[in-house]
């Protein structure tokens, strides 16, 4: 066989596997769209579950969610920026900051989980906090600090140093030049570490498993204290339990577009923003 | 001094109305409880019930905990964990909320349509591993069960398996709704569910406590007259302390509204 | 005025640096919860918690370890003559019998004749076995003999093949088949993503134009953003009737069901640091190598390839990280059957499934509660060490490009 020939051959079957995975998340999709997208009304997103949860809407499940949303968001947002600053700003590029580093990055290779597990033995039982929005909160609010944390430093890093430099030189402290010069700059990108962070919080389950969903609570939480249902775990209940899963499969497709819907219009948002300010910056 | 009164019981009225009850443990009464609560909380529409599952065991550590108001059991509760509540100072009382008659399912095209409790009881424990050892077709049994620890487990281990264990390579299903539906798509399927649960995607076996002299069809009536065999009472336990506080929702579904929802979801009145 | 600004610096770093620390505290947390929970296990009695088990006195027995009382609870062992006992049949005799055997009111106030009731039952029986609570346990009855129970060892936990942890009287929490059934879903993954993987990367950094990347890369990155219980609906929904249908299978749930998702979900993983690892090939040596006649191709497989090797493992050692601590979808659709994996179309349990589907049903504090925390923590090593493998494999190749 010829050089050519084999180059050939090898070339197009690198092609055939790209258009897999693009079949593949058509797929998908479309698998989730085609069936679901006859059940989203704008009852369906607004009504409590009825009929044993096989039909009325998904309402309690995303203010359930929204609510894990905000609270993580609430708790990490401002902790992972704050450590990004450290490592970026202050810290320097010792010894330390090495560890920290490896820490975080080990952090976010944690199983999701294990998070629930640590959650519940940490909040739930020694904190006393029961299944509550502030556990499930909590526990998601570390599964992303790692995320936020990364964004902040690249989007830090973007930051010529002449800024930096140029700052000090006209006599600002350390804390003016991040807070008036470097932080006002990088925000766009760090924000994009916030919406990214809001598309995994919407999705994740395994950590909420044991420290915040309920099965059926259609009333909306009044306090921090409360449980909530979520979508990903409303989704995971409906195809999995009830006395008739056929009948409840349109709801199981309808949650799982919605859920769909949630997460990767949070990652497209994150990607336009980081595309328009990334060529800002430059 | 009259309108102080009103007001008075107004207050009551919303601070006993606004109560979140809290329902937890077992998963086969999930639905039951969801409807209830469901329904319970069109009619009264100030009152909060959260249902969550896990469990029956869990059901009464949260009761011991405190975390939840009722705990719903699908099997009488433990000599032990009775001792656990008193030890906590904490007594319970015990309502039978329905009943449930397991059903055993296969896919429904399977010929077998009858088994004793030793063919069960074989095919559990892993010694019967065929199809064709039952009068079926030449096919490998492949036996459902659900996680451990959920009532419905240890239910159907005492009352068909006579306390020994599972076969360790059974399939365990999280949830009932996942057992019908692997039964319903695997041609060597077996697996116990509620009679609530049973539908057209699967058949439910007759089952023979007497060594195959009878063999009585899962049904509610057979249930209801006693004779199917595979019947177990659904119960809600909830602390002595706290009965002012649950008895609306109690006596909600013990009434004639409530059961008529116990048997729409297909469970077996009490009365 | 100065002083108090140079204070308020020193206490905004002072918090910084607190912050910084966070990360670290939260998995020095964790480490400590995790173990402290877990290693109450190790050193529990091997069967539940304030029971006993008695037998007459004449029965030469006088240890049992959990293996053999699973056995003989189950009516696997039906003599005392396999245990080295007499020959005579073992009599199962459960706590829940007695009050059968007498009404509430024989008992006594407060079962206070429970203990007398149950040793005359065990005296008349030299071939029982009885389970009994510690408390109501007939000590003083000199017929009666208590059984020695062993703890729960290390080798019980890590040699097991058995996990069974509500088997009654003794739970058996043997692991090996979930480390074994993670492990094996995990590897297939890897294995059916790696090509993939790898062939989209190629494509991406050495074929593709500027237009078709820029279709390619989002769309990949919008596969890592599905969430892991929409990948396990579609599995339970799609591919598992699927997979039964073309292939025959007696059952769909498999642990081929679930390398397909977990491959689907850890593509992304791999194709963007590969990508990222070939291209940063210097262009110095594609050019050297076209130049010597290469073909693109030869260029690639010769060069690109061997020169990202380290990215590229960095890659498939991330991307198991994931497929390992994946929980929802494998749950779903693997059909969770606790035993050791012989081939591809069998079901088999995984770790994070197991604690998923089991932690909210174990009482908390409980021998079995603690057996999840001892899987949690083996997950958790299990991860660290991929994570700070992947750390070292990186820094090998930031060594070479530097």
């Amino acid at each position: 066989m010829s050089k050519k020939t084999s180059q050939k051959i090898a070339f197009f079957i690198f092609r055939l596997l790209g258009l897999l995975v693009v079949g593949i998340l058509v797929w998908i999709l479309g698998f989730i769209v085609y069936n679901g997208i006859g059940v989203i009304s704008w009852e369906f997103l607004t009504s409590a579950p009825s009929e044993g949860m096989t039909s009325g809407g998904i309402f309690p499940a995303i203010v359930g969610t929204l609510c894990l949303v905000a609270g993580s968001i609430v708790f990490a947002f401002p902790l992972g920026v704050m450590s990004g600053i450290y490592m970026n700003e202050y810290a320097g590029n010792g010894k330390l900051v090495r560890f920290i580093r490896i820490m975080t990055n080990n952090l976010g290779g944690i199983p999701s989980i294990v998070f629930g597990l640590f959650g519940m033995a940490l909040f739930v039982n020694a904190f006393k906090f029961g299944d509550s929005i502030i556990a499930g909160s909590l526990t998601l609010g570390l599964l992303i600090l790692p995320l936020i944390i990364r964004t902040t430093e690249e989007a830090l890093k973007a930051i010529p140093d002449s800024f930096r430099t140029g700052s000090l030189a006209l006599g600002a402290t350390r804390l003016q030049t991040v807070a008036r010069i470097i932080l006002p700059m990088a925000f766009p990108n760090i924000v994009t570490g916030l919406i990214l962070s809001i598309g995994r919080v919407s999705g994740e389950t395994a950590p909420i498993l044991f420290t915040v969903a309920a099965y059926f609570l259609p009333k909306l939480p009044t306090g921090i204290f409360d449980q909530v249902m979520a979508l990903p775990y409303h989704l995971y209940v409906i195809a999995t339990s009830g006395t008739d899963i056929e009948a409840s499969r349109p709801v199981a497709y309808g949650s799982a577009l919605t859920l769909i819907a949630i997460v990767l219009l949070m990652n497209m948002l994150a990607g336009i923003l980081r595309k328009c300010f990334g060529k800002k910056i430059k | 001094m009259k309108r102080a009164f009103f007001i008075f019981i107004a207050i009551l009225g919303g601070v006993s109305n606004v109560c979140a009850q809290k329902i937890k443990g077992s998963d086969t009464m999930l639905p039951l409880s969801q409807k209830e609560a469901e329904s319970f909380m069109k009619a009264n529409p100030k009152a909060v019930v959260t249902v969550t599952g896990g469990g029956s065991g869990t059901g009464i550590s949260a009761l011991v905990e405190g975390t939840a108001d009722i705990a719903q059991l699908s099997r009488k509760i433990k000599f032990d964990e009775k001792n656990r509540l008193r030890e906590d100072g904490k007594t319970v009382k015990e309502i039978v909320a329905a009943y449930d008659a397991l059903a055993v399912t296969v896919h429904s095209s399977n010929k077998v349509g009858k088994l004793t409790r030793e063919q069960l009881e074989g095919i559990f424990t892993g010694k019967i591993k065929n199809w064709k050892e039952l009068g079926g077709d030449d096919m490998k049994i492949i036996p459902y069960s659900r996680e451990t620890s959920s009532g419905t487990y240890e239910f159907f281990k005492e009352n068909v398996m006579k306390n020994k264990n599972y076969v360790s390579g059974i399939m365990s299903m999280p949830a009932t709704g996942a057992i019908i539906q692997s039964v319903s798509q695997t041609k060597g399927a077996i697996g116990y569910v509620g009679l609530a649960y049973v539908n057209r995607s699967v058949k439910a076996l007759s089952v023979s406590y007497d060594g195959g002299k009878t063999f009585v069809e899962p049904s509610i009536a057979n249930a209801k007259n006693g004779t199917y065999p595979v019947v177990r009472p659904l119960y809600y336990y909830y602390e002595t302390k706290s009965e002012e506080k649950v008895k609306p929702f109690i006596n909600y579904v013990l009434s004639d509204e409530g059961q008529k929802i116990v048997a729409e979801t297909g469970f077996i009145t009490v009365k | 005025m100065k002083a108090l600004r140079r204070f308020a610096e020193h206490l905004v770093e002072g918090l910084l640096a607190l912050s910084g620390s966070v990360t670290s505290l939260a998995i020095l947390l964790i480490v400590i919860f995790l173990f402290k929970e877990a290693s109450g296990l190790f050193g529990s009695p091997a069967i539940e918690k304030g029971y006993v088990l008695c037998v007459h006195s004449t029965n030469s027995t006088d240890v049992l370890n959990p293996y053999q009382i699973k056995r003989i609870f189950d009516s696997e062992t039906a003599n005392w003559n396999e245990l080295g006992g007499k020959d005579m049949e073992i009599s199962l005799f459960r706590f829940d019998d007695i009050f059968s055997l007498y009404s509430d009111e024989e008992l006594g106030e407060d079962y206070s004749l429970l203990p007398e009731k149950l040793g005359e039952t065990i005296s008349q029986n030299p071939a029982i076995l009885a389970f009994i609570p510690e408390k109501y346990a007939p000590a003083e009855n000199p017929s009666v003999k208590i059984l020695k129970i062993p703890e729960i060892s290390f080798s019980d936990i890590f040699g097991g093949k058995e996990w069974f942890p509500t088997a009654t009287p003794a739970p058996q929490f043997g692991i090996l088949p979930l480390i074994a059934g993670t492990l094996w879903v995990s590897l297939f993954a890897i294995l059916i993503a790696l090509p993939l993987g790898m062939g989209v990367a190629i494509y991406l950094s050495e074929l593709s134009n500027e237009r078709t990347r820029k279709i390619l890369k989002p769309t990949i990155e919008l596969l890592a953003g599905i969430p892991s219980v929409v990948y396990g609906f579609f599995g339970l929904a799609v591919l598992v009737p699927l997979i039964q249908r073309t292939l025959n299978l007696p059952v769909g749930e498999t642990a081929f069901a679930g390398s397909l998702i977990l491959a689907i979900m850890a593509l992304p993983t791999i194709i963007t640091v590969a990508e990222d690892a070939m291209r940063n090939t210097p262009k110095a040596m594609r050019e050297a190598s076209l130049a010597l006649g290469a073909t693109h191709w030869q260029t690639i497989y010769r060069v690109v390839v061997p020169y990202a090797a380290s990215g590229i493992t960095a890659a498939v050692v991330l991307g198991t990280g994931r497929a390992v601590g994946e929980t929802m979808a494998v749950l779903m659709v693997t059909g969770n059957a606790a035993v050791m994996p012989h081939s591809l179309f069998e079901p088999v349990r995984t770790i994070p499934a197991t604690i998923a589907a089991e932690l909210g049903e174990a009482p908390g504090g409980g021998v079995h509660y603690q057996a999840l925390f001892v899987l949690g923590c083996v997950l958790f090593v299990i991860t660290m060490a991929v994570s700070i493998s992947a750390e070292i494999i990186s820094k090998r190749n930031r060594g070479k490009q530097a």
